[in-house]
């Protein structure tokens, strides 16, 4: 879905494919929540509501909890994920469509930047999932991912006031 | 029996209102929703039960009536379900049984990739399944 919306639909403006498959994911974790909060009652704060993310929403969604969650109980959250299941089988190689030699003769770093506007649009999805799934359950906030050490990536959520 | 069922939004905003009476008393059972509406913000604004009962997605009898009683329920996306009924004995569990399917036929409603979130729900599926709870609310008090 991310490679056909990249590469196909928005092949020329990457950052409206980013908002799109954003809006994606916002909408599934808006629908998600209110199934997977049917059973439990209702939250009375957003540290709560984080830790049900955390928990119970993230184990449904890829059968493993967070990691790791800091706070610097200001509205500010960063979830970690130490094996994000969707990035576990990234390759951080150079994309197989590109033969030119100099392309090859290039260092790994060159490689490293070929693959990583990639994967981070593969992130942009479960961010949008995180924003859909708080919005709906009354907090409003943004998601932005950050992934330094493949296959591990955080979430920060930033609450708005 | 059940009159009246409705679904309202986080702002307020009637997203589903369907009553089940042949008498032009459509009106006052809106009303009656409306004022229960009122009672639920009343309860969430000032919790005064403890322990397992707090922050419970069912809210119990919010507004009795001459003839009418009406029950309400708020889920965690702070949508709001009512409905009014005019069985002057009705068992706790059943009512919970009965929210209990009426949210599982939201849910499934709003799963539905065409809706749009915050609109009313046109689902036919949602109407059918609703009437049914209703009837099956109505044998078992019959019982």
């Amino acid at each position: 879905m991310v490679s056909t919306y990249c590469n196909r639909f928005y092949s020329s403006k990457p950052e409206l494919a980013a908002r799109r498959i954003e809006a994606i994911g916002y909408q599934v974790g808006h629908q998600l929540s209110e199934r997977y909060t049917m059973e439990r009652p209702r939250f009375s704060d957003h540290l709560e509501a984080i830790k049900f993310i955390c928990k119970d929403f993230w184990s449904e969604l890829f059968k493993k909890q967070i990691d790791n969650l800091k706070t610097n109980h200001r509205g500010t959250f960063v979830l970690q994920d130490n094996r994000f299941r969707w990035l576990t089988r990234m390759s951080v190689e150079p994309t197989s469509g590109n033969t030119d030699a100099s392309q090859a003769d290039s260092s790994t770093s060159a490689a490293d930047n070929k693959a990583l506007p990639a994967t981070s649009m593969h992130l942009y999805f479960p961010c949008g999932i995180i924003r859909g799934a708080l919005t709906n359950l009354g907090i409003p906030c943004a998601v932005s991912a950050d992934m330094s050490n493949l296959p591990a990536c955080s979430f920060v959520i930033r609450i708005k006031a | 029996m059940i009159v009246c069922v409705a679904v309202v939004g986080h702002q307020n905003n009637p997203l589903y209102l369907q009553s089940f009476t042949n008498a032009d008393d459509a009106l006052k059972l809106h009303h009656i929703v409306h004022c229960s509406l009122d009672v639920i913000d009343d309860r969430v604004n000032n919790p005064k039960k403890t322990g397992s009962t707090l922050n419970e997605a069912f809210l119990g009898l919010l507004y009795p009536s001459e003839n009418y009683k009406a029950y309400g329920y708020l889920t965690n996306t702070k949508v709001k379900f009512i409905f009014v009924t005019t069985d002057l004995d009705v068992k706790d569990a059943d009512v919970r049984n009965f929210f209990k399917r009426f949210h599982s036929a939201y849910v499934d409603a709003v799963s539905n990739p065409f809706h749009v979130p915050g609109k009313k729900i046109t689902s036919k599926t949602f109407a059918e399944r609703t009437w049914f709870d209703c009837w099956l609310q109505l044998s078992l008090v019959g019982q």
